[in-house]
């Protein structure tokens, strides 16, 4: 946190003492909830003295008691006691002096509606731009402060460009706002800035962190997921500018609009976004609840600023939240087709599949054929047949004779279990043949491949490649001369191999192992791998085999029992089903919502524990809230609609306070995450309501907000600061000056990467994986059985993309952004830190993201006439200074010497990221310049919005 | 601390920092929890912390917690039950049971076998402790140590059982224990971290547990109270080392110009910030050469390192983890919490936890005499255990020679020793079965409780406000435990 938080107590303080009547909510309700709420307020079991406080009723009752007993001359008597936090004399006063004024009791303020106030008359109205600017103004006024000037063109331009789009501007933008003299110059570029795909991008950075977004499911093994369809959709939403009202419903209930499109099925992956466990052992039940408290923390997080969470295990203690209404609010998310453990593949149920047009149209061309297959098959009455084939006693080839003492050649099969959890196993161990088979690694995203051993001789060998195994397998070994393995009858590759057969047994199954004296044709091979398993299981009884050895049965039938017909449409179908198992596996995908057919049961948890369920609850909200409209389903969607009626106190107010945070830094009130009793009363109560007014009656027009906001005066204002004003305002709560604050982590990033021109503008997509110091995922992973364990970096455009789009893991999280502040994303955050420590020092010196985009920045700029100049317009959309050109040039002319005598260090220097070198560069020059543009980059006004 | 104490913080924080010409201000200085000793008067007293810090007199000064991460066995270590061999191969009593949730790994065993140890106990030091044969080590310091066999937590695995003893709730969000501290108190090096993490590679073939950053993380705390994970390979502070082609007189004049540059700035615009930014770029460029310096362990003499064990010169090695938190802790480094994986004896315990035990015991036992003969013990905490215990009926099929065990959260054993606990003494008893306590139970938030009040710290009152709330570590519970304090 900064220094100098929570100074808005002084402007409460300085009003108190001067304000002839004390205002119930804004002075007296704040200290009775810091303070007499947890003991005296919502909790009823907790209560003391039958005394509520947070009522009328309950206040009426007791404000003959309260004055005597605060102020109680014996300290053992004074309430409240030493434990609650005894209260302070200019508290004692305020509540004393509210009581003598009648105690006159007010509904907290964010519980009732929003009032529109009309924009108060200021003295300088020639400053005001807008209604926003009539508020600030006035408050300004009667703290006798001045607005600060206009920024500065540049500035303002630089500053509205990263807070709408999150990018700088580029020069040639900068010269074209310069040049631009006309009276609206300033109103183009927002619009400008407000119709770019990359306005999408900005407003949806915020989002993820409300949502939780994540690319691994988080707890334990934190494997991987893939919600990036849901994040192109946010983006594509705020791009769109979808009103809020649907944007809300698309994501609470999508999936319960009538005849719901593929996006509002999609929007509901909102609620997916949590953490989902599976890890061995965990008990379902504890997690399935845990989901859904997470949606019910989420959910009143982002539309209600409301801190639910805290009725999990009793009544709210500072707001009217029974523990009971809790649970009835649990009850709407309590209903989702899922599992309590799950995800250890990717993307867990319920999610929706997301072909694109080919994937889709050949999806349907094979449903359509396999459907006419299996209808032809089901005709010919398959059972039937086969019995048939089999009370028939069908031939088998005889198999090649086998000799225990063999050595030309071997056959066995094998099963191996699918997870390996020691390094070597045996599955072989003959005076002449030793087979093992390794512990496996990683193959592809979610399986696991093993390899073959075998010993013949002092030799060893190894298959070349890793195979998937945990079915039956056979291998046939021919030994004669250069040995060659057959897996299932296919040869394949091998290369020698330096190791030892393992002690350990096998993890799995062996059986049917035959040696021969010569080596195996390859009908042999077959007979061994594939005739003589089928007479096997043909020699048990029918009723004793099996589903495997069924299946497996069925399987030779169809290949060689069954007419050549069936066993033709067989092949065909057989072929159409690993086709559509390939393809949708190929097929990208998004966790959603989606109702059971019979919803589970909700209950009351005593004390939050799962294995404590009392009372059976059916959905409803709180009642110190507006009720559910009477013809409103009672289920998610009645629940949207009632945030988005217009008349719920909240939603409004909430949505625009974080715009607000967004652009100032602060909320207008700082606890965005908090509008209930213990959160802070608003700086501009006025401005707040008619903002969420504004929003309401504009259709809840995102775009519009946005542009109102930054076309006031107050955020175009220079963000200098005298000492007189940050001694009296440190965090610019009054907004008498612009904002002045260090990039959000994505940004500090994408800024570089702008600059030096480096940043893909691709937007949307898979997430990817762009540098990062190895070790720091694999340091704390899980082995190799599950994805997401080991760091692969991505090459070429991969590494540029924005930042929001790196692979996010929440056990492991980028580690040059988390460096910057940025969350974990296990929880939603609607407000981050702003923190400036030595490691992000290190990050921007170090990090070969901005080594590289240093050394990329200096090579073009080398190019020009005047590099340093281009180097400051690229960064900081200015010219140098006479001082700062000094200074660099300075340090180049020293770099130059220096690298001279060092090319080792130059070749180093430049050999730092993938980017090519350009040719025709001087190298010990771009060296030395690479050492000014790192410079650059690390100055506080590049990583500054100012 | 209530909302006006924060405010007043913040006043003398900005005061302080406003007045501070030279060097570095105090808003600097606690980001990171870095904070500056006063080099005229050589002062040692802790600086970056809140005010009225710590409570009272502190007894110990700093902590190496060594978290045993998987779930140590205590029945094969530290909770001798010799009459277990009477009911061996028996299906668990139901009276011994009760009905109590197991995982979803043994909730479908037909029987539940009970498995004595097959380890030899014995007993050591004047305290004439019982002691596992596995733990040679250990038993050289029983009279150094306080054993309490009676800690129980709420959770049951892995996951929520780490999160709960780190952070106080089985639930990500929370801070960590390491947080709190240099929050609370803040650090007496004005060039390293105040809490340190340690995570150790892996010694044997034995299946690591994954952890997650959040154990350290500073949850809703700051983020700059988060710890610093001092890695093994590579740098070992992220992107600690220059650039390669970026020597030291390079970085030097990059900084000067910056700090000309920003300074300017800052002239100019008023924001106390840019100097902030200033100072930590000082900072970044001391830890350059103070975080290399403290990791060279070629000062360390030969019977130092012998002390410590063969892993001592293998670097990530958890030996060489515990010599270096012993030189963390000797440079005023407040928290260093180290994670040792491999404890998750499900099957082959026998085998497994005789490999884990052999890297683990020296190491563990050097640590604790090493700090001891520096004259460190007194005042630094040594932690020592697991996130729960292991089940006395085996896991998979129970052999003369072979068993598993699930985890076990009714009670398990942990060990301190210095800095305000008592030396040679055993706390808790469980029953024949070390299944259930029977005396002086000790709960996750007991323990979170007493290593806070051995820092001087009243759990109680170690607050912050978060979404209206004041949390603490140890929540709404939470006992000293008297009987383990000096």
């Amino acid at each position: 946190m900064r220094p100098g938080s929570l100074l808005a107590l002084s402007f409460l303080c300085s009003l108190a003492a001067s304000a002839q009547k004390v205002d119930y909510v804004r002075e007296v309700r704040p200290i009775l909830s810091d303070r007499c709420f947890a003991c005296h307020g919502p909790d009823e079991a907790n209560r003391k003295a039958n005394l509520r406080l947070d009522t009328k009723e309950g206040m009426e009752a007791a404000l003959a008691k309260i004055g005597p007993r605060i102020a109680h001359e014996k300290k053992a008597l004074r309430m409240p006691p030493p434990q609650s936090g005894v209260l302070t004399e200019p508290q004692i006063a305020t509540l004393q002096k509210w009581i003598g004024q009648g105690g006159e009791w007010k509904m907290h303020w964010s519980y009732l509606p929003p009032k529109r106030a009309e924009a108060p008359v200021v003295k300088n109205a020639a400053w005001a731009r807008t209604d926003i600017d009539r508020f600030i103004l006035a408050r300004l006024e009667k703290e006798n402060l001045k607005p600060a000037p206009r920024a500065g063109k540049a500035t303002l331009l630089r500053r509205v460009s990263l807070d709408l789009t999150g990018l700088p501007p580029t020069p040639a933008e900068v010269t074209a706002f310069l040049n631009d003299t006309s009276a609206n110059a300033y109103e183009k570029v927002v619009d400008r800035l407000l119709a770019s795909p990359h306005y999408g991008e900005r407003m949806a950075m915020p989002w993820l962190d409300l949502a939780r977004y994540a690319d691994t499911h988080g707890y334990h093994i934190d494997s991987h997921r893939d919600m990036s369809a849901w994040r192109d959709w946010v983006i594509n939403s705020f791009n769109q500018n979808l009103p809020y009202d649907k944007f809300t419903v698309w994501q609470l209930a999508g999936d319960l609009l009538p005849n719901p499109s593929k996006d509002q099925l999609l929007a509901t992956a909102f609620n997916r976004n949590h953490m989902i466990n599976y890890e061995g052992g965990a008990i379902p039940e504890e997690y399935l609840t845990e989901y859904v408290i997470d949606r019910v923390e989420a959910t009143a997080n982002v539309w209600m600023g409301m801190t639910m969470g805290c009725a999990r295990c009793h009544d709210h203690k500072y707001d009217p939240i029974r523990q009971k209404e809790f649970y009835r609010f649990f009850a709407f998310f309590n209903t989702v087709r899922e599992k309590g453990l799950d995800g250890s593949r990717g993307n867990a149920e319920p999610v929706l599949k997301l072909p694109n047009t080919w994937q889709q149209s050949r999806l349907d061309a094979i449903s359509k054929r396999t459907t006419e297959l299996e209808a032809w098959l089901d005709e010919r009455d398959v059972v039937a047949l086969r019995e048939g084939w089999e009370f028939q006693q069908p031939k088998f080839p005889a198999p090649p004779t086998a000799n225990e003492k063999g050595t030309a050649a071997a056959s066995l099969r094998f099963k191996m279990s699918s997870r390996l959890d020691t390094v070597e196993s045996l599955l072989l161990d003959q005076p002449q043949l030793k087979v093992w088979i390794d512990g496996g690694e990683a193959i592809g995203r979610n399986r696991r491949g093993s390899r073959l051993y075998f010993q013949s001789g002092a030799q060893v060998w190894r298959t070349k490649d890793n195979f998937v195994t945990g079915d039956w397998q056979h291998a046939a070994l021919n030994l004669t001369g250069t040995p060659v393995l057959y897996l299932d009858t296919k040869p394949v590759t091998l290369e020698p191999a330096k190791a030892t057969a393992p002690k350990n047994p096998p993890k799995g199954s062996k059986e049917d192992i035959r040696f021969f004296d010569r080596a195996l044709t390859a009908d042999e091979i077959r007979i061994l791998a594939i005739d003589e398993p089928a007479k096997a299981i043909l020699a048990i009884a029918a009723d004793k085999r099996s589903g495997e050895q069924r299946r497996a049965l069925l399987d030779y039938f169809f290949e060689h029992g069954a007419p050549a017909g069936v066993r033709d449409v067989n092949r065909e179908l057989r072929a159409l089903y690993l086709e559509r198992d390939d393809l949708d596996a190929t097929i990208p995908s998004a966790m959603v919502m989606s109702e059971m057919a019979i919803p589970r049961e909700s209950k009351v948890l005593a004390r939050g524990d799962y294995r404590n369920g009392t009372e059976v609850v059916t959905p409803g909200v709180p009642s110190f809230l507006p009720p559910l409209s009477p013809s409103a389903p009672k289920n998610r969607l009645g629940l949207a609609q009632w945030l988005t009626s217009g008349d719920h106190p909240l939603t409004a107010r909430v949505a625009v306070n974080r715009f607000w945070q967004m652009y100032f830094g602060t909320g207008l009130v700082k606890t965005v995450e908090d509008f209930g009793s213990q959160g802070e009363y608003p700086m501009h109560v006025e401005l707040l309501d008619w903002l969420a007014t504004e929003f309401v009656q504009s259709g809840w027009d995102v775009r519009h907000m946005q542009k109102l906001i930054v076309m006031s005066a107050a955020y175009q204002q220079s963000s200098k600061v005298t000492p007189e004003l940050h001694e009296k305002d440190p965090e610019n709560r009054l907004v008498a000056r612009g904002p002045r604050f260090r990039l959000p982590a994505e940004l500090v990033r994408d800024n570089a990467l702008a600059v030096s021109g480096l940043l893909s503008g691709k937007i949307g997509g898979e997430s990817v994986l762009p540098y990062h110091p190895p070790g720091v995922w694999e340091d704390i992973a899980y082995g190799d059985t599950f994805s997401a364990q080991r760091y692969v970096q991505d090459h070429g455009d991969k590494l540029y993309r924005r930042s929001m789009y790196s692979f996010w893991k929440r056990t492991a999280p980028p580690v040059s952004l988390a460096t910057f502040d940025a969350p974990d994303r296990e929880k939603c955050i609607a407000r981050r830190a702003t923190t400036n420590t030595p490691l992000q020092a290190l990050v921007l010196l170090n990090d070969p993201t901005y080594i590289e985009a240093a050394r990329v920045l200096a090579a073009q700029a080398m190019a020009t006439p005047d590099p340093l100049a281009f180097m400051f317009h690229r960064a900081v959309s200015r010219a140098p200074s006479a001082q700062e050109s000094t200074l660099l040039r300075a340090q180049l002319a020293k770099q130059v010497t220096l690298y001279r005598n060092w090319q080792e260090g130059v070749d180093k220097l430049l050999k730092v990221g993938e980017a090519p070198v350009p040719a025709g560069r001087d190298r010990v020059m771009l060296a030395a310049w690479t050492t000014v543009a790192s410079t650059i980059l690390n100055l506080d006004e590049t990583i500054t919005k100012e | 601390m209530d909302l006006r104490k924060q405010f007043e913080l913040a006043m003398t924080r900005r005061a302080l920092f406003s007045r501070a010409s030279t060097g570095l201000g105090l808003a600097a200085l606690n980001a990171l929890g870095l904070a500056q000793a006063s080099a005229a008067s050589g002062d040692k007293s802790p600086t970056g912390g809140l005010p009225g810090l710590p409570h009272f007199a502190a007894k110990a000064k700093r902590v190496i917690f060594l978290h045993q991460s998987g779930g140590p066995a205590q029945q094969d270590l530290f909770d001798y039950k010799p009459q277990l061999e009477k009911h061996r191969g028996i299906d668990l009593p139901a009276s011994i049971r009760m009905g109590q949730r197991i995982t979803g790994m043994t909730s479908g065993q037909a029987t539940f076998p009970v498995a004595p140890s097959l380890f030899k106990f014995s007993q050591h030091g004047q305290s004439g402790t019982w002691m596992s044969e596995l733990l040679p080590w250990t038993s050289k310091i029983v009279d150094d140590i306080t054993l309490v066999k009676s800690v129980n937590t709420d959770a049951i695995n892995h996951d929520p059982a780490i999160t709960f003893i780190q952070t106080g709730s089985q639930q990500p969000g929370r801070p960590s224990l390491g947080s709190w501290v240099s929050y609370g108190l803040g650090s007496e090096n004005q060039s390293l971290p105040a809490f340190v993490v340690l995570v150790s590679q892996s010694s044997a073939v034995n299946i690591d547990q994954p952890l997650f950053s959040r154990l350290w993380s500073s949850g809703f705390l700051p983020s700059n109270y988060q710890g610093v994970s001092f890695r093994s390979s590579g740098d070992p502070v992220l992107f600690l080392s220059d650039a390669p082609g970026i020597d030291r007189e390079t970085r030097r004049r990059m900084l000067d110009s910056l700090k000309a540059i920003n300074g300017t700035h800052s002239t100019e615009f008023g924001d106390p910030e840019i100097e902030t930014r200033i100072t930590q770029y000082e900072m970044a460029y001391r830890m350059q050469t103070s975080v290399p310096e403290l990791m060279d362990m070629s000062k360390e003499s030969a019977a130092t390192l012998d002390m410590y064990g063969p892993d001592a010169r293998k670097p990530g090695s958890y030996a060489s983890h515990c010599l270096l938190a012993r030189r963390l802790v000797e440079r005023g480094v407040r928290f260093v919490q180290l994670y040792k994986r491999g404890w998750d004896q499900h099957n082959d315990l026998p085998r497994d936890l005789r490999r884990q035990c052999e890297a683990v015991d020296q190491p563990s036992a050097a640590l604790v005499m090493d700090l001891k003969q520096r004259g460190l013990l007194d005042d630094t905490l040594v932690v020592w255990g697991g996130e729960f215990g292991r089940t006395v009926y085996s896991q998979g099929r129970l052999t003369d020679t072979n068993y598993g065990r699930d985890h076990h959260p009714r009670n398990f054993a942990m060990w301190f020793a210095g800095g305000g606990m008592k030396r040679g003494v055993s706390i808790g008893e469980t029953d024949d079965f070390s299944y259930n306590i029977t005396q002086d139970p000790v709960h996750i938030h007991d323990i979170q409780a007493t290593i806070m009040h051995c820092l001087g710290v009243n759990h109680k009152k170690l607050t912050y406000r978060f979404q209206g709330r004041d949390f603490r570590l140890t929540d709404v519970h939470g006992n000293v435990v008297e009987k383990m304090l000096a």
